[in-house]
């Protein structure tokens, strides 16, 4: 028996399943997102990186290879997709700075850069090359970040130490959101006599109000302020994923927290609905169409047995990269493990291929091929899959 | 437990209001799954700071690969309970039961008492905290009523709770005539406290007893094809989620199964056409504050379906906050701190809607909110009987 009908069901609370279900719900359909818990997007540097390839990332999509889900997209919706996220976290107060045609750098916590293509605007001054001089705020206790890492790196770094009376990211993150601490803080930084050209900060500079902190931070000390992203628990992931679920939301979606799917009722070539076990009794939701955007072996879409990887929600097929042996490189630091590209194989409209049914649309890590770690396109795919497989749900309902 | 599945991700540790401000608290990974695999049964627990967690559950919602860490340390609470000497403070909210059951039965000396400066001193005393008023008990409890408004098809034994009984009769007065109003068979069945203060205090023994005596009134009711509806969003969670668990009672699964949220069981009317309810127009601007425990009962949040069809209800929900208190925690001198900090950050989201009241199902989410803020806070069960033109009876 079904609560309420919905036209749409997502699976899955990340990038991919809160932009799918994000469009969805701003055009007028009534839109369920369930969720076991919160998505490997919390872990990750908040960054959007559509592809490393190439200094121009939409270029590098063209490099990559004929498998790649990439491909699938229209270059018009990958353009579509990152315009409408800018626009999305513009009316979040979480602003996104950079272009589809260009790469940027994030600096690491180890002094490395990272290339992406959409930044927070907290990230934006981040030092793009070796020669700008910065200024390192840490925090007593910080377990996880380390400037002796990036000074060894540049010889044109030095750093300071803040006793914020907590240690934790997400404490000291809290506590930048009250204004007593905040004013504090300032008080002590404009004693620091900092002569660099930038400051950077460990990315812990608030919780929902990180670009008005580091604005208040660049005006008073008349620097660039930038900050690094930290091994999770990382805060700018944490931002959005709560700004994405908050524009969600706004658009009238509705989340269901602790939901993990634990069957599914189907006829023939229609999955009607899918079942989610509770305390209680089990809940069902009942839609018109479905889209799976579980992510992969992390974010639980996937599990992988000794000898085969099985799709947790609808036991969709799913891509194997060959045998056991072919999984892993004996590196471990390599990019090229076999497994990174197992996944859910779909066709131009991303229903899953090797299966009838007609109503389950999937988008973001699960899908095969995307080896997202060596290409370096991890949430630019999600949102980019996640516009196509919205697109393609809106045209299977009508 | 499936504590081995933690692959340390550290989402729980995001997740966990207590590790933000209080650094004595190592945090749910630690505290929960990483800790578990040095524990032994036969070793005595000696890390106080298990006491520390508040069994908000934020971190097995967040948990993306199925761990209980709040589980694992609930377990860890019982046992630390067990093997060492209980506090002033530990003991009476444990028995809050009881407690409550005298300051009703004393109500106008008991609340008096509790509002005086040397009440308040004889509490810090105790190690009880007085930074939000304590709650006013209440003469006529909701126990003491005796009533049978309606005989419809539908029978529901209602799971009122001791908030609603001791300090709130009148909310728990509306909602009987609400249900009543829908055409159901309310009665109020023979109920103790649900047993989760007991739990939260470390007292296993007094918590069993509780439930077994719970069960065997709530499962007759069941056998007589009554839904059971719960109002309280914590005495919820215990019924469904504790007492098939650490609590191991019998009649558990039954219970489960056939025990709804009040909001969740309006919907299920709705839905069934059993009712077709004639909302009237609520103009208000509410900030929905999702308790701890609402969340983790894993029914989504019921009131907001009802909300969304009162006209010129504004609502927005907020549930990324745990309001601080947890029940009894906050009201623990060692933990007020970590409870004032969390409130008062709570509130300060909630004033950035620009909401006039505050909406919680949790009694003690709307102690401490209000306590706080001054603002009022609402039961969404005031909220919907406002909406039908439902009032307490005395008026």
């Amino acid at each position: 028996m079904s609560v309420i009908e919905y036209d749409v069901i997502i699976i899955g609370a990340g990038v991919a399943g809160l932009t799918a279900g994000a469009y969805l719900a701003g055009r007028g359909f009534r839109v369920a997102l369930v969720t076991k818990g919160e998505p490997t997007a919390c872990l990750s540097t908040g960054g959007i990186d559509v592809c490393s390839y190439n200094d121009n990332p939409l270029l590098g999509i063209k490099e990559l290879p004929s498998d790649h889900p990439f491909h699938l997209v229209d270059e018009k919706i990958i353009r579509e997709s990152l315009d409408n996220f800018q626009t999305a976290m513009n009316e979040m107060d979480m602003p996104y700075k950079g272009s589809a045609e260009k790469n940027r750098f994030i600096l690491s916590a180890l002094g490395t850069f990272k290339t992406s293509c959409l930044v927070p605007s907290t990230m934006e001054a981040a030092a793009q090359d070796a020669k700008e001089s910065i200024h390192i705020i840490t925090f007593k206790g910080l377990k996880d970040f380390y400037p002796g890492y990036i000074i060894s790196r540049r010889k044109n770094a030095k750093f300071s130490i803040y006793d914020a009376g907590v240690s934790s990211t997400m404490g000291i993150a809290s506590h930048f959101e009250e204004r007593e601490f905040l004013e504090k803080f300032l008080l002590w930084l404009e004693k620091q006599n900092i002569y660099q050209d930038k400051i950077a900060f460990p990315a812990v500079l608030g919780l929902e109000s990180a670009t008005k902190i580091t604005d208040t931070i660049a005006i008073l000390t008349g620097k660039p302020v930038f900050e690094i992203p930290t091994l999770p628990p990382s805060m700018p992931g944490r931002r959005l994923f709560n700004a994405l679920k908050k524009y969600f939301r706004k658009k009238g979606g509705e989340i269901y927290w602790g939901w993990p799917v634990i069957g599914v009722e189907k006829s023939e070539k229609i999955i009607e609905a899918v079942i989610t076990s509770s305390k209680g009794r089990p809940n069902s939701l009942n839609g018109k169409a479905f889209i799976l955007a579980t992510g992969s072996f992390v974010g639980g879409g996937l599990t992988a047995t000794r000898e085969a990887i099985i799709e947790n929600v609808f036991n969709l097929p799913v891509h194997v990269p060959g045998p056991r042996e072919t999984w892993f490189d004996n590196d471990y630091f390599s990019l090229n493990h076999g497994i990174g590209r197992a996944g859910i194989i779909a066709d131009s409209s991303l229903r899953p291929a090797g299966t009838p049914m007609e109503n389950v649309f999937v988008c973001g890590g699960i899908l095969a091929n995307t080896e997202i770690l060596k290409n370096g396109c991890g949430h630019g795919l999600a949102l980019a899959t996640a516009h196509l497989a919205a697109k393609s749900c809106m045209e299977y309902i009508r | 437990m499936n504590f081995e599945h933690c692959i340390r991700c550290t989402i729980c540790v995001e997740n966990c209001p207590v590790f933000r401000v209080n650094p004595e608290f190592p945090g749910p990974k630690q505290a929960g799954p990483d800790a578990q695999r040095f524990r032994s049964d036969r070793e005595r627990v000696e890390d106080k700071w298990v006491l520390l967690c508040s069994q908000c559950k934020r971190c097995e919602m967040a948990c993306p690969c199925g761990v209980e860490p709040a589980q694992i340390i609930l377990r860890e609470q019982q046992r630390y309970g067990k093997e060492h000497p209980q506090t002033a403070a530990h003991l009476l909210f444990a028995n809050n039961y009881y407690l409550s059951a005298l300051g009703s039965l004393t109500a106008p000396i008991a609340n008096m008492v509790a509002s005086t400066e040397t009440g308040k001193k004889f509490f810090r005393k105790m190690g009880i905290s007085t930074y939000i008023p304590f709650p006013k008990f209440r003469f006529r409890t909701l126990r003491n009523e005796k009533k049978n408004l309606n005989t419809g098809i539908k029978k529901v034994a209602f799971f009122f709770g001791c908030f609603i009984n001791f300090y709130r009769p009148d909310i728990g007065r509306k909602i009987v005539r609400l249900l009543s109003a829908m055409n159901v068979d309310v009665v109020l069945p023979p109920q103790w406290c649900c047993g989760l203060p007991a739990l939260g205090n470390g007292n296993l023994a007094l918590a069993k007893y509780f439930a077994q005596k719970n069960a065997a009134s709530l499962s007759n009711y069941i056998d007589a094809g009554y839904d059971v509806v719960y109002t309280c969003t914590s005495c919820g969670l215990c019924l469904l989620h504790d007492y098939p668990d650490i609590l191991k009672i019998p009649q558990a699964k039954k219970i489960a199964e056939n025990s709804y949220d009040l909001h969740e069981y309006i919907i299920k009317l709705i839905n069934e056409g059993y009712i077709k309810p004639d909302f009237g127009e609520v103009r208000r601007k509410i900030a929905y504050h999702i308790p701890c425990h609402l969340r983790a009962l894993e029914i989504g949040y019921p009131a907001t379906k009802i909300m969304a069809m009162i006209p010129g209800l504004e609502y927005e929900i907020l549930d990324d906050t745990c309001c601080g208190l947890s029940g009894s925690y906050g009201f623990k001198e060692s933990n007020e701190s970590t409870a004032v900090q969390l409130g008062n950050r709570a509130i300060s989201l909630i004033r950035k809607t620009g909401a006039k009241d505050i909406v919680a199902d949790c009694g003690s989410c709307r102690m401490q909110l209000g306590g706080l803020s001054g603002m009022t806070a609402l039961d969404p069960a005031e909220i919907l009987c406002e909406s039908l033109g439902i009032k307490d009876q005395k008026s």
